[in-house]
């Protein structure tokens, strides 16, 4: 009998669970819904400036334009140092979100151990952040609320002392790493080397004929350093939101399988209570019907 | 009337996109104007207020506080931080406009020379419409 009593608790629980997981599902729908807007609307401005910014990189790449220099549009033959910004959630349950991230940061700190490049790591996000200091790996930078409401003059603040010290040549290099919003069901991993500029897919070929690209020459270094920092900025600010909205995508599927799941394990416990209470009649029965025999 | 593309976008989304008869810009040195078939040319923007007629002639102002303008024979890209567009149905629409232009402008400026040249700008954008 204690059989019967223990499957309908379980059942009880395991329906109770469902009903949390559905309503988290519909939290994060709603959330989703506002910030993939967000992450649409700004997804044109952040083509338009890469696009600038690769040109302008490229073109005096190509041309071997002297006398600049900004070290953002070299090419940086042996970077000594670089800095790593990695983008998680600040919460938990939606899926394998977080850790394609951690991977992708874990791979990136063996690649550049290998080719001994000291690397400055700087986290947004509580866990991601949680995940390298649990495994002791030394973190420069650990921002745990801003993932979850990203806010374009604290993202700036963030990743203004890297553009510095890009600058200075402290460091020789930047990457962004984070997850973003592909559309509803999956993410898209990115692995963004912001500075210097990545010119790689620029064919100067392609571009040599195509119209020039003068800057007004007077204040040249001005015009650079400043698109150059915007560019940063928004790169930071785009990983973020983008970030978010991948976010809420995952923990949609990851609750609507839990749910999923929850309703599974219903039907299945459902099955074994029947069966149990089935047991009991039948035990119950038998246990009569001897009775009366034995009396006869 | 030959026109060129005209794209102005902010990080929050499209202000403007479509076709333009000719773009005065506020230039980090001083404003210019655009026409098709214009050089190329890359350069900042200012604080100040882009104006621009359309297809069938009228003229709209935008107001911007930090851009980066791209130009070829074409095509006109705007990249600004934050922008208002001086229009609306009534008065008060503009009105409106009016205020969170000034309010723009006063955040990222604080000359007071230049917030007046450009205030006044804005002011006389609006008066046209109403």
């Amino acid at each position: 009998m204690a059989n019967l009593k223990d499957i309908q608790r379980k059942i009880k629980s395991v329906s109770n669970t469902q009903k949390t997981t559905r309503a988290m599902k519909l939290v994060s729908t709603a959330k989703l819904r506002r910030a993939e807007e967000l992450a649409k609307r700004s997804r044109l401005f952040a083509q338009k400036t890469n696009e600038l910014i690769t040109e302008l990189s490229g073109r005096i790449n190509c041309h071997k334009i002297g006398g600049i220099s900004s070290r953002s549009f070299e090419i940086i033959e042996e970077p000594k140092m670089v800095d790593i910004v990695f983008v998680t959630a600040d919460k938990g349950l939606c899926g394998g979100f977080n850790l394609q991230t951690i991977k992708a940061v874990k791979a990136l700190l063996r690649e550049h151990k290998e080719k001994k490049i000291k690397v400055r790591l700087r986290g947004i996000g509580k866990k991601g952040v949680e995940f390298f200091t649990y495994n002791e790996v030394e973190l420069m930078d650990a921002v745990k609320d801003l993932s979850s409401a990203p806010d374009v003059a604290r993202s700036a603040e963030f990743i203004q002392s890297s553009i510095r010290d890009f600058n200075d040549g402290i460091i020789d290099g930047l990457h962004i790493v984070y997850n973003g919003y592909k559309n509803v069901i999956t993410q898209e991993l990115h692995v963004n080397k912001i500075l210097p500029v990545d010119v790689d897919d620029f064919d100067c070929e392609e571009n040599v004929q195509s119209s020039m690209v003068e800057i007004e020459a007077e204040d040249e270094e001005k015009v650079l350093d400043s698109l150059i920092t915007k560019y940063v900025e928004y790169n930071m600010y785009y990983a973020l939101i983008d970030s978010v909205a991948a976010e809420h995508s995952a923990r949609m599927q990851a609750m609507d399988a839990a749910t999923n799941n929850a309703k599974e394990m219903v039907k299945t416990l459902n099955v074994q209570f029947n069966k149990a209470r089935q047991e009991a009649i039948t035990t119950e029965l038998i246990e009569i019907i001897s009775g009366v025999e034995s009396m006869k | 009337m030959e026109t060129l593309k005209l794209e102005i976008l902010t990080p929050n989304g499209l202000i403007f996109d479509g076709q333009a008869q000719s773009v005065t810009l506020p230039g980090e040195e001083g404003e210019f104007g655009v026409l098709p078939h214009h050089a190329s040319i890359t350069t900042l923007l200012s604080a100040g207020v882009i104006d621009f007629e359309t297809e069938n002639g009228t003229t709209e102002s935008i107001v911007v506080n930090w851009g980066v303008v791209q130009v070829d024979e074409t095509k006109v890209v705007v990249l600004v931080d934050g922008a208002v567009a001086i229009r609306g149905e009534n008065e008060s629409d503009v009105a409106k406009a009016l205020e969170d232009a000034k309010k723009l402008i006063h955040d990222v400026s604080d000359s007071n020379v230049a917030i007046a040249a450009v205030s006044a700008k804005i002011e006389s954008a609006a008066f046209r419409l109403v």
